[in-house]
């Protein structure tokens, strides 16, 4: 079990970063209401902090973020030990076979496209939670 | 002109010039302080309207006017970002609160500008009253307000739009950019009507419906596609050619073979590239031929289509001198990305 769930006594904690501010607001409101605890970051390497710093149960990345891009977040998620089982879910509008590709070569455990549905998202989000 | 003229006219420019500088002092700080109310307005009703987005009733103290202008702005945002059943409650929103029909009555104004935003503020809104107003507005006399509707019926996703927009793609009515991306946005929902559209009696049409198809479509489209390669129209077997390569369609093969032998050279070009991206080795010989001829784009996409399925025979091919420079070139760059 994480830190974050410990922290937060038992409701999973999840990382969303987004630079659009709607989309935070969107996923945010989904997740906060299927009853997550929701961390929300405006960048690449604000993602990466708090996900260091908190240790969160599962990571909702924007591909096309400022600072830092998701795949290279989520690379280095991987490559940190701490993080290094963090599931990640990218959240994109590029949804060419090969940038699903790669992502899922950067290490993330599924994506969604954007625009997206709020129920498919909960949905993704309880079936990587629940396998763990 | 006397001493007291100048001094009178520059004392005259100076007080115009103060004034102006405060109208515009004045006009910054107002628009600053509007900028702000709006965004904290925006900020306290964000979490109402992704509520009222997913379906949740309205608060039972009805929204001021104000309110309910920032919520449907931020609706229409919202919707741009959002599929499903959320989609359908923004669309729930506005017409219930008579937004669609205030919006459809602007595409009747004289003000070009006006339609167009009525235009485009409709594919938010995503509501199904608007199809038929925003198919009427295809034929606007301004390109923006064709263009807005077009970026619109995309968004509202009926396959009733399909026909129109690819007419209006293939008239230029409008930019190739926004009616294609508009297709596309419509996704597999535009494949039904454009399937039968494959054999349309104007050239231009099935051309375009051809590529949608081929970026749309799945190995089922396959079929339909092979067909078109023998299209009276160039630009249909081109086409057609390339969408096969693009779904991967290996049932094609014989066929795409063939076509490296079109009169038409774009159409061996693209006929080469389909079978580099099918990956039809037993082409090899085929495209061997085509890029030892003294034809530049199809010599040039044989070779290359080669260097994909066949390195080692492009290799051996390429040290003959009398081979010619494309299978050369690409020998080189496929030996150089080793």
């Amino acid at each position: 079990m994480s830190g974050a769930m410990i922290e937060t006594n038992g409701t999973p904690l999840v990382l969303v970063a987004d630079d659009d501010p709607d989309i935070l607001t969107l996923v945010g409101f989904r997740l906060e209401r299927a009853g997550y605890e929701v961390l929300p970051a405006r960048d690449g390497e604000e993602a990466l902090a708090l996900a260091l710093e908190r240790q969160p149960d599962l990571a909702i990345l924007d591909v096309m973020m400022p600072k830092l891009d998701g795949y290279e977040v989520t690379q280095r998620l991987r490559d940190n030990p701490a993080t290094s089982g963090m599931p990640v879910i990218l959240l994109t509008a590029r949804v060419q076979e090969a940038d699903i590709t790669r992502g899922f070569e950067a290490g993330a455990d599924d994506y969604i496209k954007k625009p997206f549905s709020p129920q498919e998202l909960r949905a993704r989000v309880q079936a990587i939670l629940g396998r763990r | 002109m006397s001493i007291d003229a100048l001094v009178w006219a520059a004392l005259a420019l100076t007080a115009a010039g103060s004034f102006c500088a405060y109208v515009l002092s004045v006009r910054r700080l107002y628009l600053l302080r509007s900028d702000r109310r709006h965004r904290a307005g925006e900020e306290r009703l964000a979490t109402v309207t992704a509520a009222l987005a997913e379906g949740d009733l309205p608060r039972a103290d009805e929204p001021s006017e104000a309110d309910l202008e920032l919520v449907a702005e931020l609706l229409a945002r919202y919707s741009r970002q959002l599929t499903g059943d959320a989609r359908s409650n923004i669309a729930g929103f506005f017409e219930s609160h008579g937004l669609v029909g205030r919006e459809v009555a602007h595409l009747g104004d004289r003000r070009s500008w006006r339609r167009a935003c009525a235009a485009f503020l409709l594919g938010d809104m995503g509501s199904p009253q608007a199809l038929n107003p925003l198919l009427r507005a295809l034929d606007d006399s301004s390109r923006e307000v064709r263009s807005a509707a077009a970026r619109s019926l995309g968004l509202l996703g009926s396959g009733q739009a399909v026909e129109p927009l690819v007419h209006a793609l293939v008239e230029r009515r409008v930019p190739r950019a926004i009616g294609g991306q508009a297709l596309l946005t419509l996704g597999s929902e535009a494949l039904g009507p454009l399937r039968p559209l494959l054999l349309h009696r104007e050239p231009n049409v099935r051309a375009a419906v051809v590529e949608l198809v081929g970026l749309l479509g799945d190995a089922g489209d396959a079929r339909l596609l092979t067909s078109r390669l023998r299209d009276s129209a160039a630009e249909v077997r081109a086409k057609a050619a390339r969408a096969l390569g693009r779904l991967g369609a290996e049932e094609a093969t014989i066929e795409l073979r063939e076509a490296l032998g079109d009169r038409i050279g774009f159409v061996r070009a693209n006929a080469a590239v389909a079978l580099g991206l099918v990956g039809d080795r037993a082409s090899a010989s085929a495209l061997l031929e085509v890029a030892r001829s003294d034809e530049f784009d199809p010599a040039q996409a044989a070779a290359r289509a080669l260097s994909r399925l066949y390195p080692q025979l492009l290799w051996s091919a390429a040290r003959d001198r009398t081979s010619g420079p494309h299978l050369a070139e690409a020998a080189d760059l496929t030996a150089a990305a080793r």
